[in-house]
């Protein structure tokens, strides 16, 4: 019979606690010294971010006041309220412009597109995301300041910055409309829901807070980059009062101060205090990431089956 | 193959030489087929024979699979639905579909039966009314009264898939077609649903595509069995059951295969 041959002679004695091939014992050694080596490798990674968040305080909180953003830099000293003002402009009007390409392209590639042309279009933005900042600063520079004729200004740093953080927003866009299960698109068509009803009332609920997620984080990576503003805009002393005129920013100043530094000692506290404000502005960010994708995963729990 | 059967005065869905190809091959092959008002026709076949095809080209879902040509007609109530001066989406609105596995969107219950409705603009007092009588003939009513706007991904399966039907059932469809609807339910949801679609065939078309001849057995009206993208008989329940007439049939319904 084909079942007798299955099952194994049964042994008069048959010890569990004894492993006679060694297999178990070994798997269980390999075990533990995982369990002990995966915290230490964890330590290992996260010692450099520490260790830097940890000397840019020390660097800038002792000389850190209410002063440091509400007054205007003046040369070596003063304070950032400036730069801070020149990049949260900037960081706003990219971000907007950003959109403008990043969210529509990403629509496009994901819900409109025949998947020919969505993957050049994706190629391209693979293209664009590997572009060194300095090249994209250059090409900014070359085209708004000097052909647009905007000079060193807001609307060209921004603009600038926004082609940079295009392809984030992008890929954010293209994936949280892809992903979108495909059981749901066809219940709303076969609800009688035209294309534009599909992605305003089903698909946007549930992409949204993704594409949402990636804006945050392309302002995150995008307010700290300093290449595409350094050759658009320039350092000025007072924020900015229109699109054309320049603003400062701080990436700007921590460059500035750096160079300084070694012949005016004072000007590296003012790096050190816009290092140690990018860093609130980026964690910051960051934690908004977090919010908002915890919110959307208990909202949306259980549609991804 | 079966001849076409004649015209009677309520066939509200009447299917004519319907292909669906792809660049290679038949998925549909010439089906003819009429449904009447005031019935549940189950639509058997082994897997890949083309059952699910057949219903998402019953209202133009098909189109939303690149690559399928349909050829022949199906018309409803007189109007061939790929006529080209008809709207595939008021097609859709007229013949619901409900699918496999429940396909509730992230929104409370009430927002999901009111979707349908909303998508035409329809009056807030229109929706209330609409909502209620719809989730009544879903047979979810009594569940879900009180907690309207809990949030529908929160229900059980069974919860979950009642509502699609009743998120169909809101535009008032006069037919509705259902795409193995308990395949994803435990037996305790699908008796259920099975219980739900046997009220509606009191008023509406229902076509019911189903792997499991027993659910065809216990609520249609009709069989009609499909095998290789084509239709090989169609009867009432019963004859298809005790006498089939086409070999195939005996074969697939006594379990030797499928």
């Amino acid at each position: 019979m084909a079942t007798a041959s299955l099952s194994a002679p049964v042994a008069a004695v048959d010890d569990l606690t004894r492993d006679r091939s060694g297999h178990v014992r070994r798997r269980t050694l390999f075990d533990r010294c995982a369990r002990w080596l995966l915290p230490l490798l964890f330590l290992v990674a996260i010692i450099p971010i520490v260790d830097l968040v940890y000397w840019v305080a020390v660097r800038a909180l002792p000389t850190f006041t209410l002063a440091v953003l509400t007054t205007n830099p003046s040369g070596a000293s003063g304070g950032l309220y400036a730069p801070l003002v020149g990049s949260l402009s900037i960081l706003l009007v990219a971000t907007l412009v950003s959109l403008l390409f990043g969210f529509l392209g990403g629509l496009a590639t994901a819900e409109y597109l025949d998947e020919r042309s969505a993957s050049m279009v994706r190629i391209t933005a693979n293209v664009m995301a590997g572009t060194p900042a300095i090249v994209v600063g250059l090409f900014g520079y070359v085209t708004f300041v000097q052909y647009f004729g905007w000079k060193l200004s807001l609307a060209a740093a921004a603009v600038t910055l926004g082609i940079f953080m295009t392809p984030y927003v992008f890929r954010a866009t293209g994936l949280a409309y892809t992903s979108v299960p495909s059981h749901i698109r066809e219940a709303a068509i076969g609800s009688g829901a035209r294309p534009l009803q599909y992605l305003l009332r089903v698909a946007s609920p549930i992409a949204l807070p993704q594409v949402l997620s990636g804006i945050f984080l392309a302002m995150a990576i995008g307010v700290g980059e300093t290449a595409p503003i350094y050759l658009t805009t320039t350092a000025v002393e007072l924020p900015p009062v229109g699109l054309l005129q320049p603003a400062s920013a701080l990436p700007l100043y921590i460059w500035s101060g750096f160079q300084t530094g070694y012949i005016l000692p004072s000007a590296i506290h003012l790096a050190f205090q816009a290092a140690f404000l990018l860093l609130v502005i980026v964690v910051g960010l960051n934690i908004l990431v977090r919010i908002v994708a915890a919110r959307s995963r208990r909202r949306l729990q259980g549609l991804f089956q | 193959m079966s001849s076409l059967p004649a015209p009677s005065a309520d066939v509200v869905v009447s299917v004519a030489d319907l292909s669906v190809r792809t660049k290679d091959r038949a998925l549909l092959d010439h089906v003819s087929i009429d449904f009447s008002a005031k019935s549940l026709t189950a639509v058997v076949g082994p897997s890949g024979c083309g059952k699910t095809t057949f219903i998402r080209a019953l209202n133009r879902m098909t189109e939303l699979t690149p690559g399928l040509r349909v050829e022949g007609t199906v018309s409803y109530l007189g109007q061939n639905i790929y006529d080209r001066s008809v709207n595939p989406v008021v097609v859709r609105r007229r013949m619901g579909m409900v699918f496999q596995r429940p396909t509730v969107f992230p929104m409370s219950v009430f927002e999901n039966a009111a979707f349908g409705l909303r998508l035409v603009r329809a009056g807030e007092q229109e929706i209330d009314a609409a909502v209620t009588e719809a989730l009544q003939r879903a047979g979810l009513w009594e569940e879900v009264r009180s907690e309207l706007d809990r949030p529908a991904l929160s229900l059980s399966g069974g919860q979950q898939q009642r509502l699609c039907i009743a998120r169909a059932l809101a535009v008032r469809p006069r037919v509705l077609l259902l795409d193995e609807p308990t395949s994803a339910l435990d037996p305790g949801a699908t008796q259920r649903v099975e219980a739900t679609l046997q009220r509606l065939k009191e008023d509406i078309v229902l076509v019911l595509v189903t792997h499991n001849v027993g659910q065809a057995a216990r609520i249609s009206d009709r069989i009609a069995f499909l095998h290789s993208g084509r239709l090989i008989e169609v009867g009432p329940t019963a004859d298809i059951l005790e006498r089939p007439r086409e070999k195939l049939t005996e074969q697939f319904i006594t379990g030797r295969y499928g």
